[in-house]
């Protein structure tokens, strides 16, 4: 996996003592479940599993990476297995293999809900293991490492960046041309608020039908990407959502899809493999906030939990 | 999207023509390429077509000139049957060129003689275990393709408001109007057919415009995806060609021509919406016909006057090849539209 091009900058070789940065930090975000997800052909003709995730930078892990003499890495908490593995493998891509250092990890994140918590984790500790030796790793790198030591992870080690993302294999299937538009979301737990075991579930079959609408939802997801229309990102989201409700389905998505559409929103996002489903509107027009308040207080009514208002993508300063 | 060798896929991709500030032509070299490939490659991943087998089709038009291309650089042998009343001597002998077999057979009544086409193609289906019929009248796999041009229409143009096409198979128009109107369900679908092909409820009879339209119902035409219908005659279709050319530079087939002027009358009608219309192949097969003013002048009644709006009919009924009408369709299926004329 190491490769000249793979490092921004040449790592030091590991100090026997002295002063050189020995403690390095890493965080990353959440996410709050997708807006496309499914099955999609590259430019061979090869069908691959992707996704567009949806960041969620409010929420995040950090993690701390101090290296030491041990020959292991060790991690708190201890059962952060994953991301223990994953400060390993980026050791070996940084050209260490098997030296040692201590992760901790702090995460605000809430886990089995589709947060993405776990990946959250993972990217903490690369880029926290990275820059205890004073490396800062693409996010392709990230990915890769991040996909390796978990089987299947997200994309948000690209941040605010669109990228049609290929989750088993950790490669960008397509950058969908910048970054999202600025959006508000109204997001709950359906299901009575339960938590999924993610590692159980298996991976959605799609019908021939399903594979060829996904090409389309990519072209829209694009296309709305490209020129930040929130009302098509919604809609591709809203088709990508009821696709996934043949797969793993939500209690009363299709209440939370009619709350949408009598309150004027973009569409409805899900979780594809979590209990959040989501409601987007685009956060620059007026009276958004309004809108907010009175979809979340019709989400809550109807019954979904921990119904929260999060702003993604919003230009700092506002 | 970029960057990739694959000459066919290039070849299947329609260049876009921006007709009018709210209509966008989908022009294509060779349409038919989008569900012969799919067709094909869908075939092959799931074992249903075997290396070096034989393929067989019945059909007269350019879906039998992307499978001979496509089997040609793929190497299977392929089988094309058709009516002698079809099919002229200059693209039989295209097709031949390029390796397919081509049996056209006797057409006494002159209608297409579509039960002995079929018969003729079931013999081969027996004789050959190995044998694969790519099914374009009623496979899904022929309306399924054509999410790469709704794909392909929606990254240049977003929203898409109204959908302008032709209708044989239906493949292109329900494919394409499946897709669209799943991401826009107020999808306004327009179809574009001619006199005397009976897919929207007229008698059968001889139809000058080939190249869209049918004599047989394919399983592909969903009636209740389509809002209006319209018939358009050999002349119009042939002039509308001569226009496109002439003010947009587009040398397109007779049957882009008919797709044209409708696609340009809904784009005046509704002035607010993006209307796509897709244009299926280019002029050249028609050199000496419809571009050869000889050709035209032999023809009966020609030049007549261009009509610059459809007749609206209440009932449908056919019409001389110097007219154009349209039905509301609703849609509505076709026994449903049937029900409703038998009533009158």
């Amino acid at each position: 996996m190491t490769g000249a091009g793979d490092v921004a900058q040449r790592p030091e070789p590991p100090p026997t003592g002295g002063p050189a940065t020995r403690i390095g930090t890493g965080r990353a975000i959440a996410h709050h479940g997708e807006l496309v997800q499914g099955v999609f052909e590259d430019d061979n003709g090869r069908l691959h599993r992707a996704l567009v995730t949806l960041p969620l930078a409010r929420l995040q892990s950090e993690a701390t990476f101090t290296r030491t003499n041990a020959a292991a890495v060790r991690v708190r908490p201890q059962h952060r297995t994953k991301a223990a593995e994953a400060a390993r493998l980026t050791l070996a891509h940084l050209g260490f293999p098997g030296a040692g250092g201590a992760l901790s990890i702090a995460s605000a994140i809430p886990v089995g809900h589709g947060y993405g918590s776990s990946t959250a984790d993972v990217v903490a500790s690369i880029r926290a293991t990275a820059a205890a030796y004073d490396v800062k790793l693409r996010a392709s790198s990230v990915s890769r490492i991040a996909v390796a030591a978990e089987g299947a992870s997200d994309a948000i080690a690209y941040e605010d960046q669109a990228v049609l993302f290929a989750q088993r294999e950790g490669i960008v299937v397509e950058e969908l041309g910048g970054a999202l538009p600025a959006l508000l979301v109204v997001g709950f737990k359906a299901n009575g608020g339960q938590p999924i075991d993610t590692l159980r579930l298996t991976p959605a079959r799609y019908s021939s039908e399903e594979i060829q609408l996904f090409r389309v939802l990519r072209g829209l997801a694009s296309r709305a990407v490209r020129l930040q229309d929130p009302y098509l990102l919604g809609r591709a989201a809203t088709i990508s959502a009821q696709i996934s409700q043949h797969h793993l389905p939500k209690q009363h998505f299709n209440i939370a899809l009619d709350i949408a559409n009598r309150n004027g929103a973009c569409g409805v996002q899900v979780a594809h493999s979590g209990s959040l489903i989501g409601i987007i509107l685009d956060l620059s027009e007026k009276g958004a906030h309004q809108k907010a308040t009175a979809i979340a207080e019709a989400a809550s009514d109807i019954g979904f939990k921990d119904v929260e208002i999060h702003r993604v993508n919003e230009e700092a300063g506002r | 999207m970029s960057g990739h060798v694959d000459y066919f896929r290039a070849l299947e991709t329609p260049r876009l023509a921006r007709l009018s500030h709210n209509l966008v032509a989908a022009a294509f070299p060779l349409m038919k390429l989008m569900p012969a490939r799919y067709i094909l490659d869908r075939a092959e991943a799931c074992g249903e077509l075997k290396a070096g087998a034989h393929i067989v089709e019945t059909t007269s038009g350019t879906f039998g000139m992307a499978l001979a291309l496509l089997a040609a650089a793929r190497g299977y042998l392929l089988t094309l049957v058709t009516a002698s009343s079809l099919i002229d001597a200059t693209y039989k002998a295209r097709l031949e060129r390029i390796g397919a077999t081509v049996i056209a057979i006797d057409d006494p009544r002159g209608d297409g003689n579509q039960p002995g086409r079929l018969d003729c193609l079931q013999t081969i289906l027996m004789s050959d275990p190995e044998c694969f019929w790519t099914r374009q009248y009623d496979s899904p796999r022929n309306w399924l393709a054509y999410a790469r041009l709704a794909e392909f229409l929606v990254r240049a143009m977003g929203k898409v408001d109204c959908l302008v096409g032709c209708i044989g198979t239906g493949g292109s128009l329900c494919g394409t109007g499946t897709f669209l109107r799943t991401l826009f369900p107020d999808l306004k679908i327009v179809a574009v057919d001619t006199h005397r092909s009976i897919l929207f409820g007229q008698p059968a009879g001889k139809r000058m415009l080939r190249g869209l339209g049918n004599s047989v119902l394919p399983a592909n035409v969903r009636h209740d995806l389509i809002d209006e219908i319209h018939w358009v005659g050999a002349y119009p279709a042939y002039m509308a060609a001569h226009q496109l050319l002439r003010l947009h530079g587009l040398f397109q087939g007779p049957t882009s021509g008919a797709a044209a002027l409708v696609a340009q009358w809904v784009a005046k009608t509704y002035p607010d919406a993006q209307v796509a219309v897709i244009m299926p192949d280019e002029g050249h097969r028609h050199a000496d016909t419809v571009y050869n003013d000889q050709w035209l002048a032999a023809l009966p009644g020609w030049p007549c006057e261009q009509p610059s709006v459809p007749t609206t009919l209440s009932r449908i009924m056919p019409a001389t090849e110097s007219e154009w009408t349209r039905f509301s369709w609703q849609r509505r299926s076709l026994d449903d539209v049937l029900a409703t004329q038998s009533l009158r």
